[in-house]
């Protein structure tokens, strides 16, 4: 491989890793609070990806999806949440998992009964159609924004968290939810908002993802196969452990594709596999 | 050991001596007047958008024949789930347990292999649209039939033109899907270019989980070809297409998805990223023919829209049976594969003739190319037909040596 093109795949991996990075971060949010394991992450990604389609249809533009989708999708989290999912709190993750995993093949079935079980084209705004010139590299404009949204997300989850008091409260509610309650916040409520964050979350990226790779009815479970595999990696419940688990496996997946294609897609599960072995909590996992 | 009488019920139904059993035990459908037809499609996993359409028109096509020989037909969805283990298992057990043997549909080659050859070894009759080249080709057997083309002719058809429309591009780079189908077209692929003098400038292999393929176009871009050729199929084909278009692939080098499934991918891709592309096709329903018009009737009844590849495939295979029934005027199965060997009939490309020496449908394959948006003349005219071929191996080099 050409140091050119080494450079390239490893600028490239850090694009992925940071689209993954959106993929995964509504995710970890929602496991680091509440320890709920949300397997309805993908299919919240499915419905906000849809919505993008249906709007720019209509509209002629994703624009507006950017900001319905994520709120409908977290009013679909938040409906969810106050009928179903509250009730499963103080049950084991077996139960969750099953629940949320029946939340996701319902909302699936539903956009294959709306809009049918083919893949259909979302395209990217115009003026984000083309592709940039970063020194002897091209990369698509589209891509390039999405990147940046990813990192702005990044900076915004980080401040929201460290600098803010509902952030406190969010870290304090993640070590003892019961000590927080007794101080005399509405636990509940900040369960119910987190949730609505993480559905947010995963709306958005799945408005962002659809001109990357369109819409089909089943992208909910690549989404949240990717998603599982960054908390893991990066450590389950951190948003830094999000950051770093999606550059880590979006760098491994684009430097193999070149010295190893056939093995790229392999070599993401290997990684997690000595992850674990080398820090069962993942690299910044703290359980 | 102690055994109870169900487990002993279950071990005759399901040993040799249930299929040497009398028909009375076997055939009870056949006695009520009906005719089991069994389609084999995924409708779950990483092609099950493929799969539901194509069981989507096999059910259409044993809806509007209704009946044959007398015998009102009964459609029955063996659902593989993507996995040939699982569809081998469901005809294992629609054969044994209720005696079918006259089945169709695959969702891709692995699991047209693996059924083909279960059916053979079972006595029944298969008619699939599997595109790798084994099927009518070393894994060939009497019992088996195949509607598209495989992927020598899809390969033939298209690769062969573009090179000589373009003897100045002469370096080509594949991205090719890490399974029988795939590997399948970088073979002839690889054939074709040697025996045209056109250097391979590389291959990047993916696996059937990627979704994801940056890193593999960079890999291509790298080498400055002036064609990329894509052996896949399914979902994989547009995700390469799409993203291959995003990182600027289009404005030096001519893209080719060698096998595409025709009017339901350039949907999902859209007029612009269609534009300028070529693509392999196996049915396009802008050629008017009687069968094709057949086709179209009914899936403008169901859909109110024109018939896509994925359709007319799952309608074809059905059928090539149902057609190979009411000549051979018996649901035997060794008068259905002999009325079926040599038969012509109207299909949805025209008229089609199944070939007796390795039961593969002869028919035309399309070389396509996108067209402007504004040059469509409706909300379906994507692209232009350029050649439409009918490329074959001579039946002495498929291979197929038929027991």
């Amino acid at each position: 491989m050409s140091t050119q093109l080494l450079v390239f795949q490893v600028l490239n991996g850090l694009g992925i890793g940071m689209i993954y990075f959106l993929l995964s971060v509504g995710l970890t949010l929602i496991f680091g609070l509440m320890r709920f394991v949300n397997f309805a992450h993908g299919a919240f990604y499915l419905v906000a990806a849809y919505m993008a389609f249906a709007i720019t249809r209509w509209t002629g533009s994703i624009w507006g999806a950017l900001v319905v989708a994520p709120l409908a999708v977290a009013l679909l989290a938040v409906i969810i949440e106050r009928i179903l999912l509250r009730h499963t709190y103080r049950m084991p993750h077996e139960a969750q998992i099953l629940i949320t995993f029946a939340v996701a093949l319902l909302i699936q079935e539903a956009v294959i009964i709306v809009f049918g079980p083919l893949g259909q084209n979302v395209p990217p705004p115009t003026s984000l159609s083309g592709v940039v010139f970063l020194g002897p590299y091209v990369y698509p404009a589209y891509r390039l924004a999405v990147v940046a949204v990813a990192a702005f997300v990044a900076v915004g989850l980080w401040l929201v968290v460290e600098r803010t008091k509902l952030g406190a409260v969010l870290r304090a509610g993640s070590e003892s939810a019961e000590m927080v309650g007794l101080l005399g916040i509405n636990v509940d409520r900040v369960f119910m908002t987190t949730f609505a964050l993480g559905g947010a979350l995963a709306g958005l990226a799945g408005v962002l993802a659809a001109p990357l790779r369109g819409v089909e009815p089943f992208m909910s479970v690549e989404a949240l196969g990717i998603a599982f595999v960054v908390i893991v990696v990066g450590g389950l419940g951190t948003l830094s452990g999000a950051l770093v688990g999606g550059l880590l496996i979006g760098l491994v997946q684009s430097i193999m594709s070149t010295l190893w294609p056939q093995g790229a897609q392999l070599m993401i599960y290997a990684s997690m596999a000595l992850v674990i072995l080398a820090r069962p909590s993942g690299l910044l996992g703290r359980f | 050991m102690t055994i109870d009488r169900r487990a002993l019920l279950r071990g005759i139904a399901t040993s040799p001596v249930a299929l040497a059993a009398p028909p009375f035990l076997r055939h009870v459908s056949a006695q009520s007047g009906t005719l089991d037809i069994a389609a084999v499609y995924s409708l779950s996993g990483t092609f099950a958008n493929v799969g539901t359409m194509l069981n989507d028109g096999s059910r259409w096509a044993v809806e509007k024949y209704d009946s044959v020989l007398g015998k009102k037909l009964n459609y029955l969805l063996l659902d593989d789930r993507g996995d040939p283990g699982e569809a081998v298992r469901k005809v294992q057990e629609v054969m044994t347990e209720r005696g079918v043997k006259h089945i169709i549909g695959c969702t891709n080659s692995a699991i047209a292999l693996a059924v083909q050859k279960e059916v053979y070894a079972r006595g029944g009759i298969y008619v699939q649209e599997a595109g790798a080249d084994e099927s009518t080709g070393k894994d060939c057997n009497k019992s088996n039939f195949r509607w598209p083309v495989a992927s020598y002719s899809a390969v033939n058809a298209t690769v062969r033109p573009l090179i000589e429309k373009f003897p100045d591009a002469k370096k080509w780079y594949t991205i090719t899907g890490q399974y029988v189908f795939g590997d399948s077209l970088l073979t002839n692929c690889k054939e074709v270019f040697k025996e045209k003098g056109v250097q391979h400038v590389g291959n990047s292999y993916h696996s059937l989980a990627d979704r994801e393929y940056s890193g593999y176009i960079a890999t291509a871009l790298a080498a400055n070809p002036d064609v990329l050729a894509i052996c896949n199929f399914g979902n994989q084909t547009v995700d390469v297409i799409r993203q291959a278009i995003s990182f600027g692939v289009k404005r030096k080098t001519k893209i080719l998805a060698i096998w595409s499934t025709g009017l339901d991918q350039y949907q999902a891709l859209g007029p612009d990223n269609c534009e300028g592309v070529y693509f392999g096709c196996n049915f396009w329903h802008g050629v008017d023919t009687p069968g094709g018009r057949v086709v179209a009737d009914v899936v403008k009844g169901k859909t109110g829209n024109v018939p896509n590849y994925l359709h007319a495939c799952g309608y074809a295979v059905a059928q090539v049976l149902l057609e190979g029934l009411i000549k051979a005027g018996t649901t035997d199965v060794p008068a259905v594969i002999k009325a079926l060997e040599g038969m012509t009939y109207e299909g949805p490309t025209g008229t089609e003739m199944v070939r007796p020496e390795d039961h593969q449908v002869i028919k035309d394959y399309y070389l396509m190319f996108g067209k402007a948006k504004s040059a469509m003349k409706d909300k379906n005219d994507y692209a232009e037909i350029l050649a439409a071929t009918k490329a074959f191996l001579p039946p002495e080099k498929t291979g197929c040596k038929m027991t």
